[in-house]
């Protein structure tokens, strides 16, 4: 029995763990400590933009792409093709454009800070900050954490734009099953601003997650070289897990009791 | 299964003063790591203003002490105490500014891999003073100058050598003008001939700036050239310590051992 309940309960050790380690990276960079190291902020918050924005883009666009084909031919199917935007436009909006974001956000920046905290802790680098009185906690995850918050929210939204010219693309230049006019018209009477706003804040508490998650596995890595590959592939896993349970509470929270369809009156 | 007494049968524990305070003290020290107990009760000084040698075969808990020193561990029991301040009893804040009087040399440099020479060296004094970039420039050459990297500011960690990382490891430690630096192992992974000008480093540097320097060796060579007093550490407890000399001359069959290099004595391969 002790057996069985050995790696629940260890799961529910790590969880406090990690929740304990993001709660005190939070508190940093709502506390302002994290103001300290501002240069540092902006310097990841530069690394971010120059290193993972067009690959984050390239994925939205191609899976924008892929939710106007979608959309065209299975309501064509249905002899319903005028209303192709009604899929584009929840398919990008709310569910699989997060998504995509949050896929590549995991494997491209979660694992990215992972690895390179990771080899900071096994090459002695974060005990040297320490010993050179700089707070590494602060230093090196709440200035990534902040310098996240200053670029994804526009990442986010020009990947979304992305992602809506790629549906409109598929839905009216490449199948064509409906007209520029036709498909605009249904495309945007089924989002609102308030559905644009719901879509960011999931997208984003999807990236204050992998960060975390990624600081924590990079910050606590043991073991060598192995020890970090191991990390890394956790926090891979982690993250995984967590965008998804992410994307079904937002649906749950935002859309679940109104749906903002506008159908049948 | 040894008995503690066998376990610590060569332990006289003989501590001959060096006629200063200590700067440093481990006072009945336990620390272990899941089952492998690698502090046992330490009681060890290391005085004010000499360059002290914890010396001791791989996995005594060298390492562990110079951690103990910096508060990054701390004892399960026991407490370490720097220039009459207990490390353990410090709050976070106080132990961050308590750092600050300390340099550290870790084993492989421990420079930063995104920063090149000159801003590794200048890391502490942009995060720690308000000096301008001018001053920080005389500063940072200066140190460079010393450890013989004048010219290689400008490279990248992962375009030096073992050696060269840590003569740059050495500037960092130094750039603060710390009370007391710290080296763990600074000749592991060197050949002779750069361990003997490390160690002509470290004693012409400390010669001109004074502290108190530790260093971390099981290097006997190194030991000879460069300690004044040493500390021979053991199964997580002081076998004797004193002035280097008292040491070398030291009659206790551990110490003599090891510092001879002998194979013939009581450390054997276990």
């Amino acid at each position: 029995m002790n057996e069985l309940l050995a790696m629940p309960r260890e799961w529910l050790s790590a969880a406090g763990e990690i929740g304990r380690f993001m709660g005190t990276v939070l508190s940093d960079v709502f506390g302002a400590r994290v103001l300290r190291f501002s240069g540092e902020t902006l310097r990841q918050a530069g690394i971010l933009i120059i290193s993972s924005t067009l690959i984050i883009w390239a994925l939205m666009f191609v899976l924008g792409l892929e939710c106007g084909i979608e959309g065209a031919y299975f309501l064509e199917a249905q002899g319903a093709p005028a209303y192709s935007g009604v899929f584009a436009a929840w398919c990008d909006l709310r569910e699989i454009i997060p998504y995509a974001f949050g896929y590549m956000l995991a494997a491209k920046v979660g694992t990215g800070i992972v690895a390179e905290l990771g080899a900071m802790r096994i090459s002695d680098e974060i005990d040297a900050l320490e010993v050179m009185g700089v707070d590494s906690m602060v230093f090196l995850c709440a200035t990534r954490l902040l310098g996240s918050w200053l670029v994804l929210p526009f990442v986010y939204i020009a990947g979304i734009g992305g992602a809506f010219l790629a549906s409109y693309i598929a839905v009216v230049q490449q199948v064509g099953v409906v007209s520029s006019g036709g498909f605009e018209l249904i495309f945007w009477e089924f989002q609102n601003p308030t559905d644009f706003l719901f879509s960011l804040t999931k997208a984003m508490v999807m990236a204050t997650v992998i960060v975390l998650v990624g600081c924590y596995y990079g910050y606590n890595a043991s073991g060598g070289p192995v020890g970090v590959g191991t990390a890394t592939a956790k926090s891979m896993v982690l993250n995984l897990v967590l965008v998804h349970l992410i994307g079904m509470m937002g649906t749950q929270i935002f859309w679940g009791q109104s749906p903002k369809a506008p159908i049948g009156g | 299964m040894a008995t503690v007494e066998q376990q610590f049968e060569w332990h006289s524990g003989k501590n001959r003063s060096a006629g200063v305070p200590d700067a440093i003290e481990f006072i009945d020290v336990y620390k272990s790591f899941g089952s492998n107990k690698v502090l046992q009760g330490l009681n060890m000084g290391l005085p004010e203003g000499m360059i002290s040698m914890i010396l001791g075969p791989s996995g005594t808990g060298k390492s562990v002490c110079i951690k103990h020193i910096v508060g990054l561990l701390y004892p399960d029991s026991g407490d370490v105490v720097v220039h009459g301040q207990s490390v353990p009893s410090l709050s976070d804040a106080e132990l961050f500014e308590f750092r600050r009087q300390f340099g550290v040399l870790f084993q492989d440099g421990a420079l930063f891999g995104s920063l090149n020479l000159y801003d590794n060296v200048a890391f502490p004094l942009r995060q720690h003073t308000e000096k301008g970039e001018e001053e920080i420039a005389e500063i940072v050459n200066r140190r460079l100058r010393e450890v013989g990297l004048g010219d290689a500011g400008q490279k990248m960690p992962n375009e030096l050598s073992g050696g060269m990382r840590k003569r740059a490891g050495f500037a960092r430690a130094l750039v603060l003008d710390p009370q007391i630096v710290l080296f763990d192992e600074p000749d592991s992974g060197l050949d002779p001939v750069r361990t003997a000008l490390l160690c002509e480093l470290i004693k012409e540097i400390h010669a001109e700036n004074g502290g108190t320097y530790v260093v971390i060796t099981h290097d006997i060579m190194s030991a000879r050239r460069v300690a004044e007093y040493i500390a021979v550490l053991w199964r997580g407890r002081i076998v004797e310590a004193g002035l280097a000399q008292d040491l070398f001359d030291s009659e206790n069959p551990f110490v003599k051992q090891f510092l001879s290099g002998e194979s013939a004595g009581p450390l054997g391969m276990e």
